[in-house]
């Protein structure tokens, strides 16, 4: 066994719980890490985790040691557990509780409400498919998906306006007083969730400005200290990992502010404070370039 | 090592079901994807009486060669189905 097999396999049994990853727990790098993080999150107060894109010989290393070829991976009490699929469908039916040594939080039915046009459109889609079943997805970041499928292990079977839905135990717990509605003009649903979580606003550069001016802002900029050197919005401040920290130990309903370059790596980073807890978070709309104050140096 | 590629001149998605049947004793399969990204479905009397990770492992170990390194065709298994007859 070479040096980086040794670590891992030290890693792996010295660890009741251990998730090899992309990226952190609060930063999940990868949208199948992500996933994975959020159902550990929901059922651990703590893991540990080992970031395999910070070490090119752990992110090979680990895929021999599993003899698996994708990441995220999952070990409980020194056993392989599987990747995100497999943890997926064990947290569905409760075996993943299980193996942690949870108990099984009993989860009910959603009631849900689908207006008269969802309604239409979807028997329409049915009978068209030959299918009777809708399968009814809220995913951990509050993603929907709406499909035909059958009804699997675990499942909870809703009956709401002659349809018949299912959804597995984490999207039952996050839809309970959703409601559906179609929108004819935009061709699409329209999904009110009171259970989905504040997400990231967006602030214009002249909002920000008036802020700033008012004082008292936590303002980060998440750009390469190299692009910081040739100009920043003064009164923001550099974000590395020991601001991290420090942002992480501020009371969750302080305001956070990002901003980057343009506006998407911020947002980013907006959404990981979300997930962290934090309630009021702003991106920056259009970032550095959108800023027409002065810039600092 | 030989790329899995040079050997055949039919699409990723082609090579891929291939490297499956020939792995799997009697799996059909279907293989969808585009941008790295793909959906499996197999279907195979050797799933039968398997726990989900020993049946995904089977098509995993098959198609590792295609997983391998930073430029490797499959970036990522979206859904993997694995049935039984």
């Amino acid at each position: 066994m070479d040096a980086t097999q040794q670590k891992i396999d030290q890693l792996v049994k010295g660890n009741d719980v251990i998730l090899f990853m992309k990226g952190t727990r609060v930063f999940p790098q990868c949208g199948f890490s992500a996933t994975v993080v959020q159902l550990l999150d929901e059922l651990l107060p703590s893991y540990e985790t080992v970031n395999v894109l910070a070490d090119a010989d752990m992110r090979q290393g680990i895929k021999t040691y599993s003899d698996w070829p994708t990441i995220p991976q999952l070990y409980v009490k020194g056993e392989f557990i599987g990747g995100c699929d497999i943890v997926k469908q064990l947290y569905a039916t409760g075996e993943l509780q299980k193996q942690l040594g949870v108990t099984v939080e009993e989860v009910k039915a959603p009631t849900i409400r689908v207006s008269a046009a969802a309604a239409e459109v979807l028997k329409q889609a049915a009978a068209q498919e030959g299918a009777d079943t809708l399968r009814f997805e809220v995913g951990p970041q509050f993603q929907y998906g709406l499909g035909f499928g059958q009804e699997q292990p675990g499942d909870l079977v809703v009956e709401a306006a002659g349809l018949r839905f299912v959804f597995d135990r984490g999207s039952a717990k996050r839809s309970d007083g959703l409601s559906l509605d179609y929108d004819a003009a935009k061709g699409g649903f329209n999904i009110d969730n009171p259970n989905a979580p504040p997400g990231v606003r967006q602030i214009s550069t002249d909002e920000l400005a008036a802020r700033l001016a008012a004082g008292g802002v936590h303002l980060y900029d998440v750009r390469t200290p190299e692009e910081r050197a040739e100009g920043y919005i003064p009164g923001s401040k550099l974000m590395t990992a020991a601001v991290r920290d420090e942002v992480m130990a501020l009371p969750k309903d302080t305001p956070l502010y990002f901003s980057c370059r343009s506006g998407g790596r911020s947002q980013q980073a907006a959404e990981g404070f979300i997930r962290a807890g934090f309630r009021e978070v702003y991106n920056v709309a259009g970032g550095i370039l959108a800023w027409k104050g002065e810039v600092a140096r | 090592m030989s790329s899995p590629f040079k050997t055949v001149g039919a699409s990723v998605e082609d090579a891929v079901r291939d490297a499956i049947v020939a792995a799997i004793p009697g799996a059909s399969a279907e293989v969808r994807g585009s941008g790295g990204h793909f959906a499996i479905k197999v279907v195979s009397e050797a799933f039968d009486g398997k726990s989900l990770l020993q049946k995904q492992r089977l098509v995993y170990r098959a198609i590792a060669p295609f997983m391998d390194g930073p430029n490797a065709p499959v970036h990522a298994v979206d859904t993997l189905e694995t049935l039984t007859p």
